[in-house]
């Protein structure tokens, strides 16, 4: 079966985004009647490499093969042509759309120039059957759970009748009787010989599954074999485990006894019972597979989302803060992760970006001095060391810079407790460095320090204690001498510990 | 877009100022005063000038409400129904203690700023989208207004407004004079004040401000409020102007507002523009509108024509550039 042609393959592709490299070099070849697993840590290039191949992105370099040919234009309906469907993360239905119209939309029969309706219920049904949908067709999709609506994705997938199936963590939102069913159906489908590529970070189900791995870490592919003879401890330290290099400051505990957060049976938005304290010159890290619901947990201790709490304390005073204004008040300040929705206004100026939450809490009505925001901002541009000109639109910058910027303006309110939200997502290697360095001077200066992040050299690197969420719940609270990547990435998958230890 | 020198700055400065929406729009009012004196007799008249002027003030004070509520990312469609509240309903308030007539004025100006209150707590608040809440106002507005003043227009002996509509101190028109006093301060709260800086930001991003603290229902309440007030105010302008007040009497000065706004530059989508942008756009608005009735067409073809000359005119002065 190895010797066979792949029905779709990628040759030596490189991508990069604005300079940044997310993909080097990378390989994989997808030959019918085989499961194939895709595993990596968040942003290692698992979705840039699905884009590739389904022809949604170009590669920079290298090539994509359908049936050992090369197509030098590869596009999304190209690919779909080729037999090939995708089961995307995000989901790409259509709420208001009935079942049968979200799994027929784009390729619907026809008859005299019109939806053939019946020909369109016949078909979806049988997609239907094949991954145990029974509901009625005309269902509207925004009525159905989360899972279900993902089996309706799977159904999608299948009306197409593909050669090559593309399942991009395709459980993450099923039940195990619906898990049950998918796998059992994938079984069925390689054995009538569809290839297929499972992206899943589900380590026990790759093992059951899949017949053939590829390992992304850092856009690099570190392992391209048959999983016999793997176990999942290997499989997890193929995923982490780079080399740090000089990309983190020298850690030394600044620790103090001061609680600067206390929090517990404390709940907001996924996050149920979290018991949380932070003590003054220390930065916490929360880890865990992106949306567990970590970004919550941020967001309902600023006040940003309604929260509650069987007891709470931040920076002295007791309760929780009831909105932004009065977090900022308590010493509290968030850096968002989206900062071109979230962290700045794009179309204004650097320098208002800089001084707006100083605007939010001056009297409404007192007299700007413009020459003092001008002070201040040049000020923060060179202790943040931001390059450009600051009466140009933020969107002039970097995303470094843009990022630094999202920081900076914190600063004149002097925050106690800095939440940040994945502050490096995006942002090239350089600014890493300065980040990093900031945080733990920030520590330094007794201040408190709560990193969320998608990154799990960060964690390690930076923190004193870190926080692993999964499915809306602090799992296990792992001590700076208990800090690593196998340890961090295993309890956020759910490993056992003694397996990943191995 | 130039990049700043040192050397070069004030040269810079002089450029930006030019090329701004504001100076633009003045140079278009001012270019058609112009040409228009020559081709039409009359028209360049100090007292003809004088009068666009006056007519403009209403707009002008109008949109300044407007301008506040679209740089803050929203729009108000109840102005014209606010003007009409303010213009019927100040008879209302008449008391014969008070020979200044201060009081009347007073109330109806508490009045329709609760009334923008009112539509900004829906806002921000019940999150009912502006122009839902803002249409639903005008409509209950008008229902109030016919069961109030019915079909009849209602007389204000009330000095302070006859003497606000058609008094000259210094030769220039009261309601100039007041529009002249409402753009300083607009202006000032706009672009000197925090409160203003606010706005921007909330337009810009509301996500984003509300995440850098800006206290964004108290400061949407507010900016709904200043629209219901600058909408009184106008309407108690247009009252001493008119003589009297009857229902539809502001009608005309909900697109208009819109229109200033638009034509001086600021951004209907929120975060970007300025009042100074607005003032020029209400005298542009009322230019036209005289250019048209110099044109001897029938109402159908004069209201066809004023459409067409803003539509020509927004294309010409630059579509909003594409935003992500």
């Amino acid at each position: 079966m190895a010797s066979s042609v792949p029905i779709l393959a990628a040759r030596g592709v490189s991508k990069a985004f604005f300079g940044n490299p997310v993909l080097r070099s990378v390989s994989i070849s997808l030959e019918p009647g085989r499961v194939h697993a895709l595993l990596g840590e968040n942003g290692a290039g698992k979705s840039t490499l699905i884009n590739l191949l389904s022809g949604a992105l170009r590669p920079d370099s290298g090539t994509i093969e359908i049936d050992g040919k090369a197509v030098s234009r590869h596009s999304p309906p190209e690919a779909r042509r080729a037999g090939i469907a995708v089961v995307q993360q995000e989901l790409s239905l259509t709420n208001s759309l009935s079942i049968a119209e979200n799994i027929g939309l784009g390729a619907y029969p026809r008859r005299f120039g019109l939806v053939d309706y019946p020909a369109l219920a016949a078909r979806a049904k049988a997609a239907c059957d094949l991954v145990g949908l029974h509901e009625p067709l005309s269902t509207p999709v925004g009525e159905l759970s989360l899972g279900r609506r993902q089996m309706v994705e799977i159904a999608k997938a299948l009306y197409r009748k593909p050669r090559v199936l593309i399942l991009d963590e395709p459980t993450s939102s099923l039940s195990a009787t619906e898990t049950r069913i998918l796998t059992t159906l994938l079984e069925k489908l390689r054995s009538e010989g569809i290839a297929i590529l499972y992206i899943s970070h589900r380590l026990d189900e790759v093992m059951q599954l899949c017949q053939h791995v590829t390992v992304l870490k850092d856009g690099i592919c570190t392992a391209d074999r048959p999983l016999e003879g793997v176990n999942a401890a290997g499989l997890v330290r193929l995923m982490v485990g780079r080399d740090p290099g000089d990309l983190f400051p020298r850690w030394d505990s600044t620790r103090t006894e001061r609680v600067a957060v206390s929090v517990s049976r404390f709940a907001a938005g996924l996050m149920r019972d979290v018991d949380l304290e932070v003590r003054a010159g220390e930065v916490v890290g929360i880890g865990g597979l992106v949306g567990q619901g970590q970004e919550d947990l941020l967001l309902g201790l600023y006040g940003a989302i309604p929260a509650k709490a069987a007891s709470a304390v931040i920076h002295d005073a007791a309760g929780l803060p009831a909105n932004v204004p009065q977090a900022n008040t308590r010493g509290l300040a968030y850096v968002p992760a989206d900062r071109k929705r979230e962290g700045l206004h794009l179309i204004h100026p650097i320098v208002t970006n800089l001084m707006l939450p100083a605007f939010a809490r001056m009297p409404a009505l007192k007299l700007r001095s413009r020459a003092r925001e001008r002070e201040t901002a040049m000020g923060l541009a060179l202790q943040f060391a931001i390059k450009g000109d600051l009466g140009r639109a933020a969107q002039a910058l970097s995303g470094g810079n843009q990022q630094k910027v999202a920081l900076a303006k914190w600063m004149p309110l002097d925050p106690a407790v800095l939440l940040l939200n994945d502050p490096t997502r995006g942002v090239d290697v350089e600014t890493k460095r300065e980040i990093y360095a900031m945080l733990r001077a920030f520590a330094a200066a007794g201040k408190a320090v709560v990193l969320l992040s998608s990154d799990t050299p960060e964690l390690v690197h930076l923190c004193d204690r870190v926080a692993v969420v999964r499915e809306g719940r602090v799992i296990t609270l792992l001590e700076r001498g208990e800090l690593s990547e196998e340890a961090i990435v295993a309890a956020a998958m759910g490993a056992e510990p003694e397996r990943a230890a191995a | 877009m130039s990049i700043r020198d040192a050397g070069f700055l004030s040269r810079s400065r002089i450029l930006a100022v030019v090329t701004s929406r504001p100076f633009l729009t003045f140079a278009i009012v001012a270019l058609v005063w112009i040409v228009a004196s020559f081709v039409s007799r009359g028209f360049g008249a100090y007292g003809h000038l004088r009068y666009l002027v006056e007519l403009a003030a209403v707009i002008g004070i109008v949109a300044a409400g407007q301008t506040f509520v679209v740089i803050a990312g929203g729009i108000d469609l109840s102005v014209a129904a606010i003007v009409t509240v303010a213009a019927v309903g100040l008879p209302l308030f008449a008391i014969d203690a008070d020979p200044t007539g201060l009081t009347p004025i007073l109330a109806v100006l508490a009045m329709t700023t609760a009334i923008g209150l009112v539509n900004g707590l829906g806002v921000a608040l019940l999150r009912v989208h502006p122009m839902i809440m803002t249409l639903a106002m005008a409509t209950f507005l008008q229902g109030l207004l016919i069961i109030i003043a019915g079909g009849s227009a209602v007389t204000a002996a009330n000095p302070l407004v006859s003497w606000v509509g058609n008094a000259r101190p210094f030769g220039v028109p009261a309601g100039i004079l007041v529009w002249v006093v409402i753009s300083f301060v607009v202006l000032v709260v706009m672009h000197a004040t925090p409160f203003g800086a606010r706005l921007f930001a909330m337009g810009a991003g509301p996500l984003a401000a509300k995440l850098s603290g800006v206290p964004i229902a108290s400061t949407t309440m507010a900016v709904y409020g200043i629209s219901g007030f600058m909408s009184g105010l106008a309407g108690i302008i247009v009252l001493g102007m008119n003589g009297q007040g009857y229902v539809g009497i502001g009608d005309p000065y909900l697109l208009a507002s819109i229109a200033a706004v638009v034509l001086g530059g600021t951004s209907i989508l929120g975060g970007l523009g300025t009042y100074a942008g607005s003032i020029p756009g209400a005298i542009l608005l009322v230019t036209i509108t005289a250019l048209i009735t110099v044109v001897n067409a029938s109402p159908g073809w004069r209201s066809i024509l004023f459409g067409t000359l803003i539509l020509a005119l927004l294309l010409l002065s630059g579509r909003e550039a594409a935003r992500r």
